[in-house]
């Protein structure tokens, strides 16, 4: 009898492997474990033993041979455990179940099981400790180190042990809150929460004085005391996660707020302008969406998870993906999930920063465990649901320290009509059916929304950390998209996201009138959880339906006979009324308008920020080639391969341009895919930020991050009058009036470019408070804010194969710069790696960069562009060394032809709107005449040698391509 | 001529293979496996029994291993008669793994899985461009096929074979595909030629028919010219090399 099965993989895994180079310590072995509740017999313990494990590649440990296997090894000393905290998703441990129940069938009913990595070691004690702050997270997982000696002894008398979620046995009972106490006491509820009987309190609600003051004022109006369940849904109903009441405040003299004046008024005056059908579905849908051909609709959305990823970084970031999946699974009636982005802006992982939340204790996780934790993240989440992962990019900069930026982004696509039905419309009728289907509901992330939308302080709660279940959202997925949709079987449907079902049915009851929900319904990953906690959880993988109740049996069997859940928890009404009942007791009733749109407007006040001179930087004296090298290596230019390599870009067999191009593998700005078999047209990808030019001028700031998003596609070979754009503004300290006023000045250029380019927005996002207050290793009090950063998506249509570019060019190829190249190092790699002296932040002038966008555009077209780069950080200098590296051919730059600027200028200078192009010999004439009257400047040619040379009046400075290509492709230390 | 494409629980490119097999002639469906354990008797409809790539039960307590336990449990008398037929079935990286761990590839003792499928070398997920040379031959897969420019995706790609077993394949030519360095020779474990440090550059096995193809690299991703790394450096051609995998189980049925 044992209540444990281990298996040893009898070959050193990769993450063996990896745990012994990065400890420099050869005894390392791991074991996976399996807990049960119940003691199995032997028959069932052989049986299940080998359903779950491999004859081949590993051994079982029993009672009998545990020492024996263990010692061949090397004799261990020390054991760490790692298990998930009770409640937390165990997907490993899902999965074992399903195979035990499908295969012994009813021979073995009910147990529990977790899932244990066990990590065994001959070291020393704080090697030990070390290894385990490494692997585990004190969040999600329980750690425990033992001698191995006590292991052993735990094997022979069956000690290992399953933790269960224990939640104490609770009867809910309807609980009613008195508002009409102090303002003092009515704040603590807004940041502590609802205090329970025992004193305790619930964790922040994230309102502030004045929203509570409404909800007192509306309840005394309807002449009774709100319930905790009204007040938690209003609160994730009003957080700014949800409301994004900066964007739609008033602010100086700007009555309708920068959404409706700069992103959204954008749009409108560019769809005034252009009269066509490009713009389908904007802001209102949960991603925005574009005509694709004259058949289908693409939409994109990108969100952002920076809090959850700073406390869990691998959890954050997969639930971060596929949070962004349902996004378009909820868009229209259904987009199929095509493609994914990513950008991770974060500290140097091969930096100690050493943050407290707390003094001297609740440490932050380190850099580089935040990293890998993010980058893995997003990799199991793509990987595993079957969707590319073809463009992002990553960014490193100390003041990503407390708290990194991590967006995620996916493309869908969904016929224009379904059933002769306009498919991105959708409406829950009256007397639909409110289905939730996909996974069940924990107490995971609960106040996710109020608290992603507060400042990361030590009242943060630890249950606003979600797992995510990849294939339990792709077996939904499959569900949705290939059955239940195209036969119209039901009239809504949305994510549960942010808010979970208070969220998720607040918004879409807005379609019919209201709702009436009962939360006994709601299917629970373990019992125990108040009626509130079921209505706001942040549980994953979940979407809500709208179902006619005559096709409701056909849906529940259909989800049913995939392996997937689906339960009837409510029914849509015509009155405008939210109603949740749990019971049969009523403990939310609230008019829908005062829900929706109750919330006290803020009114908002900016003042011009101080700008921080930069320092005067010495050079460093070093040769040209010698800058090429540090800039070429340095971590925000140096190759991302280990990621692409990581993430699957093939899957769908959609991928036509590769995040890593050229027989030389260099990292592209954009990247494409051909989602339609049937179709030549082509989507293209790619984004921009420019958080290290904010603090100097937000407004160049924005213009530059259109400048390239548009530019990258445009150079890919998109047709420009099919380009949207995205915005995801992450700011800090928005209550702050200078930050206001940056926040300002970025939106007001976002308006400004996106007309002048005609590129609407169609879908954004925004997150304002990233701030870190906490403290440094000496007990001082820090408060670190990221750089303001925005980042815009840009997605376009290549109409035609031969459209798309490369970034190789050919031998007698001349090498031209498309654009103008000024003086504009300030905040550049160049400065901050080299140094610098008197310069600018580069600044876009829309007239010049679309004159030379619209003759690229012209001249690919007509086949007389043979490769193309966008210029962007390094300047001319890393794009030339960039096209060498990916084609493997020489290049050689004539520097006599820059104009009253310095070599370096010339050479590493950030200037917007401008391409690097190589052209045929015999196309130059009619390049010419394409680009008279645009600036451009002739600047070398492809020899075809194995060197890039740089040559002036004097002399000739050559670099090999392969020592290049080394620098380009050096890790990043740390990672 | 049929193919059934499987689906479900995490398998993610039947679309794709659905697809490639279409274009060369084939009649094909999608099969949610719980249909198919439903009604087993369906696969008498077919001549290609097809396992896509995937992440079958997110590849939680080994790639393949819950899907191969699933089919075991339910499905395994029919395959196994299928596989006995003149028919053909194609595993394609999570179905490699899938027939592997199911023991019909290489089936030389016709009871237990007789190889494991373990994590790349390199400890990390690949996805990355392959040379293989064709092996086997005799195989109507992989007729008159000499070398593959095929992209490879995964987790758990190399073979763990037994020493007694490999001198068994080897001596009954079971070896389909192998990894090729820039030379066209075998890349001998040499990182990122073989991408994940497979003995013997082991990238697919057959069985001793050659009618069953367990095969790591993706073919249906090197379909159309268009899907090949650069090129735009070579239009002339309208397919891939994958492309040759799929006109193959065309002409044994022609």
């Amino acid at each position: 009898m044992t209540n444990t099965i281990q298996i040893l993989s009898i070959e050193k895994t990769g993450k063996e492997s990896s745990l012994q180079k990065e400890h420099n310590n050869k005894s390392i072995k791991i074991i996976d474990g399996y807990f049960f509740s119940r003691n199995l017999d032997d028959q069932k313990f052989t049986k299940i033993s080998k359903l779950i494990s491999n004859d081949v590649s590993q051994t079982i440990l029993t009672k009998k041979n545990v020492n024996k296997v263990l010692s061949s090894y090397c004799n261990f000393n020390w054991v760490v455990e790692i298990k998930f905290l009770p409640g937390v998703t165990d997907n490993i441990a899902t999965t074992v179940k399903e195979i035990i129940k499908d295969n012994l069938k009813s021979s073995f009913k009910s147990f529990e099981l977790g899932s244990t990595k066990i990590i065994l070691i001959k070291g020393r004690k704080e090697d030990i400790t070390k290894i385990s702050k490494n692997e585990a997270n004190p969040l999600i997982q329980t750690i425990k180190i033992y001698p191995f000696k006590q292991y052993l002894n735990n094997f022979k008398k069956n000690q290992f042990k399953i933790e269960k979620v224990k939640l104490p046995k609770k009867k809910y009972s309807k609980k009613e809150i008195n508002l009409d106490i102090s303002d003092y006491n009515l704040s603590l509820i807004g940041k502590l929460g609802i205090e329970e009987n025992d004193k305790s309190r619930r964790g922040t609600l994230g309102l502030d004085l004045e929203s509570l003051k409404t909800i007192r004022n509306y309840f005394s109006t309807i002449k009774r005391k709100p319930t905790d369940v009204e007040i938690e849904t209003l609160a994730q109903t009003w957080s700014e996660h949800c409301k994004h009441k900066i964007f739609s405040a008033k602010i100086d003299d700007i009555q309708e707020g920068i959404f409706k004046k700069y992103i959204k008024g954008a749009t409108e005056k560019i769809i005034q302008l252009r009269k066509d059908n490009f713009c389908v579905s904007l802001f209102t849908d949960n991603a925005g969406g574009i005509e694709f051909n004259k058949d289908w609709i693409i939409c994109h959305k990108v969100e952002t998870h920076n809090t959850p990823s700073a406390l869990d970084p691998f959890g954050g970031a997969i639930t971060g993906i596929v949070g962004v999946n349902r996004d378009c699974l909820g868009f229209g009636k259904g987009a199929k999930p095509i493609a994914n982005t990513y950008a991770y802006y974060l500290a140097d992982p091969n930096k100690k920063y050493q943050l407290y939340r707390q003094k001297n204790k609740d440490p932050m996780l380190p850099a580089n465990f935040i990293a890998k934790g993010i980058i893995s993240g997003v990799r199991v989440g793509g990987n595993c649901s079957g969707i590319p992962t073809p463009q992002g990019n990553v960014y490193f900069d100390d003041r990503f320290a407390g708290k990194p930026l991590v967006f995620c982004g996916t493309v869908g696509i969904i016929p224009k009509k379904i059933k002769g039905k306009l498919s991105h419309k959708k409406k829950a009728n009256p007397g639909d059916i409110i289905l939730m289907a996909g996974g069940r509901v924990g107490k995971d992330g609960i106040h996710g929304a109020t608290f992603s939308s507060e400042e990361l302080d030590p009242n943060s709660p630890v249950s606003a950390v979600q797992i995510g279940d990849p294939i339990t959202q792709k077996k939904m997925s499959d569900v949705i998209i290939r059955e239940l949709r195209d036969e119209n079987l039901y009239s809504s449907i949305t994510d549960n996201g942010a808010g979970g079902l208070s969220s998720s049915i607040g918004e879409m009851a807005k379609e019919s009138g209201g709702f009436i929900v009962n939360l006994e319904k709601v299917p629970l990953k373990y019992n125990g959880l108040y009626p509130w906690e079921i209505w706001v959880s942040e549980s994953q993988e979940r979407m809500t339906l709208a179902v006619p109740p005559a096709n409701v049996k056909k849906v529940i069997n259909r989800f049913n006979a995939r392996g997937v859940e689906a339960t009837i928890i409510g029914k849509f009404i015509k009155k405008e009324k939210a109603i949740v009942k749990y019971n049969k007791t009523e403990i939310l009733n609230l008019d829908m308008e005062f829900l929706h749109e109750g919330y006290p407007k803020l009114n908002l006040k900016t003042s011009f920020p101080k700008i921080k001179k930069e320092k005067k930087k010495i050079i460093k004296k070093s040769s040209l080639i010698d800058k090429l090298h540090k800039l070429l290596s340095s971590p925000n230019i140096v190759s991302k391969e280990f990621i692409a390599t990581q993430y699957d870009h093939e899957v769908q067999a959609t991928s036509i341009i590769k995040p890593l191009q050229g027989e030389g593998r260099v990292f592209g700005n954009a990247t494409a895919i051909k989602p339609l078999f049937d179709d030549e047209k082509s989507i293209a990808l790619s984004q921009a930020a420019y958080p290290q030019y904010a603090e100097t001028n937000p407004y160049d700031m924005a213009g530059c991050s259109i400048d390239t998003a548009y530019k990258n596609l445009i150079v890919s070979g998109a047709n420009s009058k099919k380009i949207a754009i995205l915005d995801n503004f992450c700011w800090c300290s928005s209550d702050e009036p200078d930050r206001l006023y940056q926040l300002k000045e970025a939106a007001k250029a976002c308006y400004d470019y996106a007309v002048a380019y005609q590129t609407p927005f169609i879908s954004g996002k925004d997150s304002m408070f990233n701030d870190f207050k906490g403290f440094d290793k000496t007990g001082k009090s820090v408060k670190i804010s990221i750089p303001p950063t925005l980042l815009i998506s840009s997605i376009g249509v290549v109409d035609k194969i031969s459209h798309l570019t490369k970034m190789t060019s050919d031998d007698g190829d001349i090498l031209l710069v498309l654009g103008n190249t000024r003086n504009e190092l300030r905040d550049s790699v160049y400065s901050k790696i080299i140094g610098y002296e008197k310069s600018k932040n580069p600044v876009v002038n829309s007239n010049d960069a679309l004159r030379t966008y619209r003759n690229f555009e012209k001249a690919n077209k007509l086949g007389i562009i043979n490769s193309a780069i966008g210029i962007d950080l390094g300047g001319i200098g890393i794009a030339v060394t960039k096209m060498a590296i990916a084609s493997k051919k020489g290049l050689t730059i004539d520097l006599k032809l820059k104009n009253k600027i310095s070599v370096d200028q010339f050479l590493f200078s950030e200037s917007q709107s401008r391409i690097l192009v190589s052209l045929k010999k015999n196309k130059l004439a009619n390049f010419k005449k394409i680009f008279k009257g645009s600036d451009y400047t002739i600047i070398g040619k492809c020899t075809g040698s194995d060197v890039v040379e740089f040559k002036d009046n004097k002399k000739i400075i050559r670099g090999k391509i392969s020592d290049f290509a080394k620098s380009y492709k050096q890790n990043i230390k740390g990672l | 001529m049929n193919v059934l494409v499987l689906s479900g629980y995490g398998i993610n490119c039947e679309n794709e293979t659905l697809h490639a097999f279409e274009v060369v002639g084939f009649k094909g469906k999608i099969v949610h496996i719980n249909d198919l354990i439903q009604n087993p008797k369906q696969l008498n409809n077919y001549q290609v029994f097809a396992i896509p790539g995937g992440f079958s039960y997110g590849d939680d307590t080994g790639s393949g291993n819950a899907m191969a336990k699933k089919i075991l449990t339910n499905l395994y008398d029919q395959l196994i008669d299928f596989s006995l037929k003149d028919k053909l079935i194609i595993g394609i990286c999570n179905g490699c793994q899938i027939l592997i761990n199911l023991g019909l590839v290489p089936s030389l003792n016709k009871k237990d899985p007789e190889i494991a499928m373990i994590e790349n070398k390199s400890g990390s997920y690949e996805c990355r461009w392959v040379d293989v040379k064709v092996n086997n031959n005799k195989s109507p897969w992989l007729k008159n096929i000499t070398i593959l420019n095929l992209p490879v995706a995964h987790q758990e790609g190399q073979f763990m074979i037994p020493i007694n077993l490999l001198k068994s394949i080897k001596a009954n030519n079971l070896i389909g595909l192998q990894y090729i360095n820039n030379h066209k020779k075998l890349a001998k474990g040499q990182f990122p030629f073989n991408p994940n440090g497979s003995k013997d550059d082991i990238a697919a096995l057959t069985n001793q028919n050659g009618n069953v193809l367990a095969m790591m690299p993706h073919p249906e991703r090197a379909f159309y010219h268009y899907h090949v790394p650069n090129w735009q450096n070579n239009t002339s051609k309208k397919f891939g090399d994958g492309y040759k995998i799929f006109m193959n189980a065309k002409k044994f049925f022609a």
